[in-house]
């Protein structure tokens, strides 16, 4: 492990002494093994938007700022947005036909971005590599195939989050458990737990066990895509073509969903939203919540500080797991001058070349080897656990009307959840809906 | 104060309907101010708590130092009055044309005006952005300002008042040999004061409001209104709901304030006067 | 009257062709006062609105050009039972919204027409909810609805048991109208009073020598005279409940179940979360032709007693 870490140190070095040498111009002994590859010279001004987050936007404009630094020619102008503003933002820019040099956006919208063609494919000359297999080959296998179109890698991801099972020790350990012993490994084991810890008094619940999510369709689909594959099912096909949303299959997931919910949970009493999705956790309102590691610092940062336990998320079936994995990513305008998107990806490689520095500040996995060996990581609470989560993970699913889909699913589950309606009623409208979506 | 025809009334219904009705308009206000100065693990305490104990006194601070707020107040307000000042002047002036004069086109024309209010910005946005664009407004304060500079519904509410001038004020004027700017400036339009008093707290507020066409025309930070940062706080960093509340409570305050002017000068003012006699 | 036509007695004597007569002149003044308005109305509001017809008969995801599809969408969107319901909740949210705001502002009025001690506190809190910014109400109401809330908690003075506003399909659009109520009604409250503030207070005294009482003064002076005034607030109330949009995208986003996806939200999110901008504009149109039908409706039926 030393001599790895030493050697990924070495490599970053090598790195920052080949972008000064390009960016003064001068050749060295390391560049000559590169291809004849030159940064601009004259002055440059790019624009990147990303979607705020606390830790996040500071860590990227820290990361601005160093950039600046090495490449004072160029000028970097930032613009910041909330998750839920900027996609209209971003739609309605490209539309007029400007927009950023650098957008940042939700790995699963970039299918709509790429057929639509703005889209630039990944500069292999800026990462130093001969195809985009060499590009690939230094994420984890299936870190970029969110973001590779026809063969082509098109956007690189900032962060790969799997969905894992946050556990409060506190409410725990009030309800006798052990967050290490009792953390269950199956939904028959959580729902087990769930009696001790949910608290109600008269009509009111003043503690939940355990929680879906409720206050996006996103989040919705999000959760019910590893139960359905749990069930060995599917939601979308991969070519992203047809829908299964009234399978088998998700009708036992959505079943599953309900029963759950009523065990543990009480959707009529939440105080998430969408711009606030981790509340009820963070406030202990509930005992166990399925979130991602970027949910880490904003805990460690909530009353609950580090007394908190993550396992992986629950399965039907321990011996044959399946997780989720859904990030954002950065992607380049295709309709800007060359040498802005030349420095753009350049950029981009800048800014994803410090794994760990990611994890450190934003608590954001990015997808790419070598990271779980990193100090950060190890330092990272229950870094394991998520990297597990994520390797056997599938890419939420793709596809152009990926919104109108998990809008379609939400429904489903709100009208089951809600108006106690039948799951299998609920699923058939929402495949109906579905193959209209797809059909166009 | 010369008391109306209609007026006298029991005190026994009034006084406590008057105070039903502030209480329920109050509610939401003090509900805000009372959790901004809330400790934030006692921001959902059952039974409910109604005054902070204990009293948080950082909120306010906290939050405005977490965004640029002090540059998306003077934003927002410089983008509001700039508005607000434009509908005045602009909306009396084409409701009183509307209302007051004859001429061909004149039935037409009001409704084109009031049709452009019926369609939601959504659709309009991006050939509205297109025609921004080609002036090169993007990411400036024309920007914000001219597309809104006058709108339908202040045409509308002027018109509809001014309708209830009588004529012969004006006709008199005219007969006296007074100018048609005179006969606005000096007769009809101090007569107007509720309905501008209305019409500018109104455009006030949605001036102040403004969301969707910032968030599209202004990339700038130093451009960007208060609307847009209190969203952008909102999804920061989970919600510090005390800093919410504080965050809320200021970007409220200059409405209030310009309501309390404007109560002052315009609206308690004509009481006396009414229309003549 | 013409430009230019003479009608003037004095004026035709010395008949010049280039010199306007007084109706003429008028005319013009009023052309030239309108012009400013025309002018920012026509660039910044007409066009983008003849644009966004044009689109609506397009299928357009923002960013391939456009591509001409005659009415399919339309004929599409009378048969998707999602605009079906986005339509229902928003004349639902208009008619229940529109309908107690109308009677309680012009009450309202009344009773703030009158001699009251303290008016000006009275006046202050009844009109504190039009000072509220849109995002800060949303905010706050949602804060308010939560199941340990406020509102619940008034509910418990009474005897009555929470209920999940936000969380219920429900009561979710309910919540939407009280707010809507809530903040509509003193706006047009003092509209109102701003309008019977105009009624000289002379027709009232010789409505009384002449006998009349109260309600009669009510029926003969008041309500004739605030013709104008009514007009106006039932047509802007409609509009404004028609577009209203902020409190449900904040609030609900929609849900639970569609229960508050009142249209400006669905045409939101279909052009910008759907990319399927030709289908929202459509959407645009039915909404257009609704209010507007609605409007000149109103007007035709106001303006019969207006010149007189």
């Amino acid at each position: 492990m030393r001599l790895f870490t030493r050697f990924l140190v070495v490599i970053l070095l090598v790195s920052v002494t080949w972008i000064c040498g390009l960016a003064v111009g001068a050749g060295t002994a390391a560049e000559s093994a590169k291809p004849a590859f030159a940064l601009p010279t004259e002055n440059v001004t790019i624009e990147v938007w990303w979607h705020e987050y606390g830790p996040f936007t500071a860590y990227v404009k820290e990361l601005i700022e160093a950039y600046k630094k090495l490449h004072p020619n160029v000028t970097i102008n930032a613009t910041i947005a909330s998750s839920t503003d900027m996609n209209q933002k971003l739609t309605v820019a490209l539309a007029a036909g400007t927009g950023p040099d650098i957008m940042d956006a939700d790995a699963s919208y970039y299918v709509a971005y790429y057929s639509k063609g703005v889209l630039e494919p990944a500069n292999l000359d800026v990462f130093g590599v001969k195809s985009y297999q060499e590009l690939a080959a230094h994420y984890v296998p299936g870190g970029l195939a969110s973001g590779t179109f026809d063969g082509k890698i098109y956007t690189l991801p900032y962060q790969g989050n799997s969905m894992s099972l946050f556990i409060n020790n506190k409410l725990f350990a009030a309800a006798g458990l052990d967050p290490k012993k009792d953390a269950p490994k199956t939904w028959k084991d959580l729902v087990a737990l769930c009696p001790k810890i949910r608290k109600v008094e008269g009509k009111r619940t003043v503690q939940k066990a355990f929680e879906f999510p409720y206050h996006s369709p996103r989040w919705q689909l999000q959760d019910l895509q590893p139960l359905t594959e749990q069930f060995g099912g599917k939601i979308l096909s991969d070519d992203g073509k047809t829908a299964y949303l009234n399978s088998p299959e998700t009708l036992k997931a959505l079943t599953l969903w309900r029963d759950v919910t009523r065990a543990c949970g009480d959707p009529k009493n939440t105080k998430s939203t969408a711009s606030n999705p981790n509340q009820d956790f963070v406030d202990s309102f509930t005992a166990m919540w399925i979130t991602g590691p970027w949910a880490t610092p904003q805990v460690q940062a909530s009353p609950i500080k580090n007394d908190f336990t993550v396992v992986g998320l629950p399965q039907v079936d321990p011996s044959k797991p399946h997780t989720m994995v859904y990030g954002w990513a950065w992607g380049v305008n295709k309709n800007r001058p060359e040498k802005n998107k030349i420095v753009a990806w350049d950029f981009v490689r800048f800014m994803l070349s410090k794994p760990d520095e990611w994890l450190a500040k934003a608590g954001f996995v990015q997808p790419v080897k070598g990271v779980s060996e990193t100090e950060v990581a190890k330092k990272f609470p229950f870094f394991n656990v998520h990297m597990k989560d994520v390797q056997t993970a599938t890419w939420y699913i793709r596809s152009e009307n990926v919104n109108e889909i998990a809008q379609t699913v939400g429904r489903a589950v709100d009208s089951v959840v809600y108006d106690d309606a039948d799951p299998k009623t609920a699923l058939d409208a929402a495949q109906a809906a579905a193959e209209k979506i797809l059909k166009k | 104060m010369k008391p109306r025809s209609l007026r006298r009334r029991h005190p026994l219904v009034t006084y406590p309907l008057l105070f039903l009705i502030s209480f329920i308009g109050l509610l939401p206000f003090y509900w805000m101010l009372s959790c901004s100065f809330k400790m934030n693990e006692k921001m959902f305490l059952m039974p409910l708590q109604w005054f902070p104990n204990p009293i948080n006194w950082s909120a306010y601070g906290d939050a405005w130092k977490a965004q640029n707020f002090t540059r998306y107040f003077l934003n927002t307000a410089f983008v509001a009055i700039a508005i607000t000042l434009g509908n005045l002047l602009l909306a009396s002036l084409a409701g009183y044309s509307l209302s007051k004069f004859r001429y061909f086109g004149r039935g037409v024309l009001f409704l084109l005006i009031l049709s452009t209010m019926m369609l939601p910005l959504e659709v309009t946005m991006v050939p509205l952005f297109l025609i921004v664009k080609k002036f090169g407004w993007p990411n400036t304060y024309e920007g914000l300002i001219v597309p809104f500079l006058v709108e339908g519904f202040g045409v509308f509410l002027m018109r509809q008042y001014l309708q209830s001038i009588p004529n012969e004020l004006i006709e008199a004027a005219r007969i006296d040999g007074a100018s048609e700017l005179r006969i606005f400036a000096q007769i009809v339009m101090p007569l107007c004061k509720p309905a501008l008093a209305a019409l500018g707290v109104f455009t006030f507020r949605e001036a102040w409001d403004m969301y969707i066409w910032p968030l599209i025309i202004v990339t700038k930070d130093s451009l960007r209104t208060l609307p847009l940062g209190i969203s952008l706080f909102m999804s920061s960093f989970g919600t510090a709901w005390d800093q919410l509340m504080a965050v809320a409570a200021i970007g409220t305050l200059p409405m209030v304030l310009l309501f309390f002017f404007l109560q002052r000068s315009f609206i308690q003012g004509i009481t006396v006067t009414g229309l003549k006699e | 009257m013409r430009l230019g036509a003479s009608v003037s007695t004095k004026s035709r004597s010395l008949w010049k062709p280039f010199r306007l007569n007084i109706a003429a002149k008028q005319a013009l003044f009023a052309y030239v006062i309108l012009l400013p308005t025309l002018a920012i109305i026509f660039i910044f509001r007409f066009l983008p609105m003849l644009q966004a017809f044009y689109i609506s008969l397009t299928e357009y995801d923002l960013i391939r050009p456009p591509r001409f599809i005659w009415f399919a969408n339309f004929i599409d969107l009378v048969q998707d039972p999602l605009f079906l319901n986005s339509a229902r909740v928003s004349i639902t949210y208009v008619v229940f919204s529109c309908a107690p705001v109308w009677v309680l502002s012009l009450a309202l009025a009344m009773l703030f027409d009158r001699e009251i001690r303290a008016k000006n506190f009275f006046r202050s809190a009844a009109f504190m909810p039009v000072v509220m910014p849109a995002v800060v109400n949303a905010v706050v109401w949602t804060f308010m609805y939560h199941q340990d809330g406020v509102v619940n908690t008034i509910l418990g003075w009474f005897g009555l048991d929470p209920i999940p506003w936000l969380r219920s399909s429900r009561w979710a659009l309910w919540a939407v109208i009280v707010i809507g109520i809530w903040r509509a009604t003193p706006y047009y409250m003092i509209i109102f009073l701003a309008g019977l503030q105009a009624i000289p207070q002379k027709y009232y005294e010789a409505a009384q020598i002449d006998g009349a009482n109260r309600w009669g003064q009510f029926r003969h002076i008041t309500l004739p005279l605030l013709k104008p005034t009514m007009l106006l607030v039932m047509v802007i109330s409609v509009i404004v409940a028609m577009k209203v949009f902020a409190v449900p995208l904040i609030m609900t986003g929609g849900g639970p179940a569609d229960s508050t996806r009142v249209l400006p939200l669905f045409i939101y999110q279909t052009a910008f979360e759907f990319f399927k901008m030709g289908r929202a504009a459509a959407m645009s149109v039915f909404l257009f032709a609704a209010v507007m039908i609605f409007t000149v409706f109103q007007i035709r039926l106001f303006s019969r007693g207006e010149d007189r």
